[in-house]
């Protein structure tokens, strides 16, 4: 693992630890984007040929895990 | 403090919703990567853990009944009864979505072993959050991340989590769930 990306998640826990309400509203921004983002993604390969086929793929891939 | 309904992500939105069903069945709690993100941790993900106590195949389809009205689906089977034996029971994992939606989704397994049933006994809902929601506790999620699951992600979590709970974490504790981990899952 990175050191530098480490120390990332250090710094980013620490302003959560010490600003428990701001923090919230910029964490929504990115959780929120990359949902939506990832919904456009499988939407529009879902009107592709076979891109439900690949969306079941997909799906089958994650699995169910024990 | 109560998170606001203007901060609240679609993942809060989506496991309040699917919490309201299960929570009038059985007990249940969440786990792993959605622990963190709750508490604050800056990563993306696709699905949020769930792990309920093991129900007769019965109870199971009035859960199930509940869910598809709430306008839940099973990505598995609309079928309650292949659900039942064909995963849940095997302790094979099932995943439910919104009717008509891709993401996020809901993983959802039954109680396994000891461990999952200490899960059960000590969930705890964590103020922090600001989520009416009963989480495991914050040292069994560092322990099974820095003992069992173990990748750059998990292990990222369970810093994440000891910078934000600091003293207030019970390293025994932490040391004996690894114990257990180690005994129930690894066979060490």
């Amino acid at each position: 693992m990175r050191e530098e990306h480490m120390q990332q998640v250090k710094r980013w826990a620490l302003y959560v630890k010490e600003h428990p309400e701001e923090w919230k509203q910029k964490l929504k921004k990115f959780i929120d984007a990359q949902i939506i983002i990832a919904r456009r993604a499988y939407a529009k390969l879902a009107k592709t040929e076979q891109g439900r086929e690949k969306i079941r793929i997909i799906r089958q891939m994650k699995g169910g895990t024990k | 403090m109560e998170r606001k309904v203007e901060d609240k992500t679609i993942l809060d939105k989506f496991l309040e919703d699917f919490v309201n069903v299960v929570e009038k069945h059985c007990k249940y709690i969440v786990v792993s990567g959605f622990v963190a993100i709750a508490h604050g941790r800056s990563r993306g993900t696709e699905d949020i853990d769930m792990i309920i106590e093991k129900l007769e195949k019965k109870q199971f389809i009035l859960l199930h009944n509940d869910l598809i009205k709430a306008r839940f689906e099973c990505i598995q089977s609309e079928n309650p009864e292949i659900i039942y034996e064909d995963y849940l029971i095997k302790n094979t994992s099932v995943r439910y979505i919104r009717k008509g939606e891709f993401l996020p989704e809901m993983e959802l397994k039954f109680t396994k072993d000891e461990l999952d049933d200490l899960q059960i006994k000590e969930r705890i809902k964590l103020p922090f959050t600001g989520l009416d929601v009963w989480f495991s506790s914050i040292e069994m999620n560092i322990a099974f991340k820095e003992e069992y699951l173990k990748s750059d992600k998990d292990i990222e979590d369970a810093k994440h989590l000891r910078i934000i709970y600091g003293k207030e974490i019970d390293e025994n504790k932490i040391k004996r769930i690894k114990d257990k981990i180690n005994k129930l899952r690894m066979k060490k």
